[in-house]
């Protein structure tokens, strides 16, 4: 069993530091790396309402942990700025956006179109599954194996996804190890 | 005998030296990463005053004896205006744990009188050793992620 949350969840959480206890900013966007099949970092609003952007991103690397009700951070020196981070988090290359984009198995069958990310609770931005728009309009949640091709159109999945979409995410937190499981993944 | 900070607020600071009574206990100041408390607040608003640890000659069950009026000092900077106002209260402040999960509000703190050692959070229905405190501030006490 494994606790998850959407990207969509993220959005807007504060940002913490653990040893100040101060809220420095909250989360404007996930920047999504979907070869890598995880988030490389965050980009930053300030706190507050309609208090506007930050330029300062948060790399994952500096990510203590992303949970349910903050992501928290050693302290604000983790914030940098976008030209003082990692490529992928500063100056991340477009058409990363999986969000429309087709899932197809192996074997050629469609099982709907990404909405979201599913992100690990208490990770450093692991993806462990997307969320999905079913072809009959619902939402249903499938895990991610670490490798899988993307094209910017589509992805690719292995075959047994098709037998592990989840209509909710508790479903997906208990699904996650047996799926990964079966594919060899450990 | 450990005491709570919610039966020690409202009790009396006397002076030792004169016996005079001195105002009531509206704060307790704690440093978190010393798990110590590290002064106590006496009266509200801009006529509240702090008497530095130190000067608390005795923490008793019916009043806390200060060694002399002489000990009471107005706020001497932000930090100590700050929590004279309250606003660095650990009870009453929300506890996140170092996962990011919201584990609700401080509602009591446990501490050593004698010593002024802080020894327990109380959150919900949790008590979490004063040692997993990582840090606190404005928005919150940062805690060890509970084992549970």
């Amino acid at each position: 069993m494994r606790l998850l949350v959407t990207g969509s969840a993220i959005r807007g959480l504060p940002v913490v530091t653990i040893g100040g206890g101060e809220d420095v900013a909250e989360v404007r966007d996930l920047i999504y790396d979907p070869e890598a099949g995880r988030v490389v970092g965050l980009t930053l609003n300030k706190r507050g309402f309609l208090s506007g952007r930050r330029r300062e991103v948060l790399p994952a690397r500096a990510i203590h942990a992303i949970g349910r009700d903050a992501v928290m951070i050693d302290d604000e020196e983790s914030l940098i700025l976008p030209q003082d981070a990692p490529d992928e988090v500063g100056a991340p290359p477009s058409g990363r956006d999986v969000t429309g984009n087709e899932v197809l198995t192996e074997q050629g069958k469609s099982l709907g179109k990404v909405k979201d990310v599913v992100v690990l609770v208490g990770s450093d931005g692991e993806v462990v599954g997307y969320e999905i728009e079913t072809g009959s309009g619902g939402i249903g949640y499938i895990p991610l194996p670490t490798q899988l091709a993307v094209s910017g159109s589509a992805l690719v999945v292995p075959d047994p996804t098709q037998d592990f979409v989840e209509a909710d995410l508790v479903g997906l937190g208990a699904a996650v190890d047996e799926f990964r499981s079966r594919l060899g993944m450990g | 005998m450990s005491e709570r900070f919610s039966s020690a607020t409202g009790r009396r600071l006397v002076s030792r030296a004169s016996a005079e009574e001195l105002g009531e206990l509206t704060h307790i100041v704690v440093d978190v990463a010393r798990r110590q408390v590290t002064a106590l607040v006496a009266g509200k608003g801009r006529k509240a005053v702090l008497v530095d640890w130190d000067q608390v000659s005795g923490f008793g069950p019916d009043a806390v004896m200060v060694t002399d009026e002489s000990a009471l000092h107005p706020p001497r900077d932000d930090h100590e205006s700050a929590a004279a106002d309250g606003k660095l209260d650990l009870v009453g402040k929300r506890v996140l744990s170092d996962m990011g999960e919201d584990l609700g509000e401080t509602s009591d703190v446990v501490f050593e009188p004698a010593s002024g050692a802080v020894e327990t959070l109380v959150v919900g229905a949790r008590e979490l050793p004063a040692t997993s405190v990582l840090g606190a501030g404005s928005y919150a006490v940062v805690v060890k992620a509970p084992a549970d």
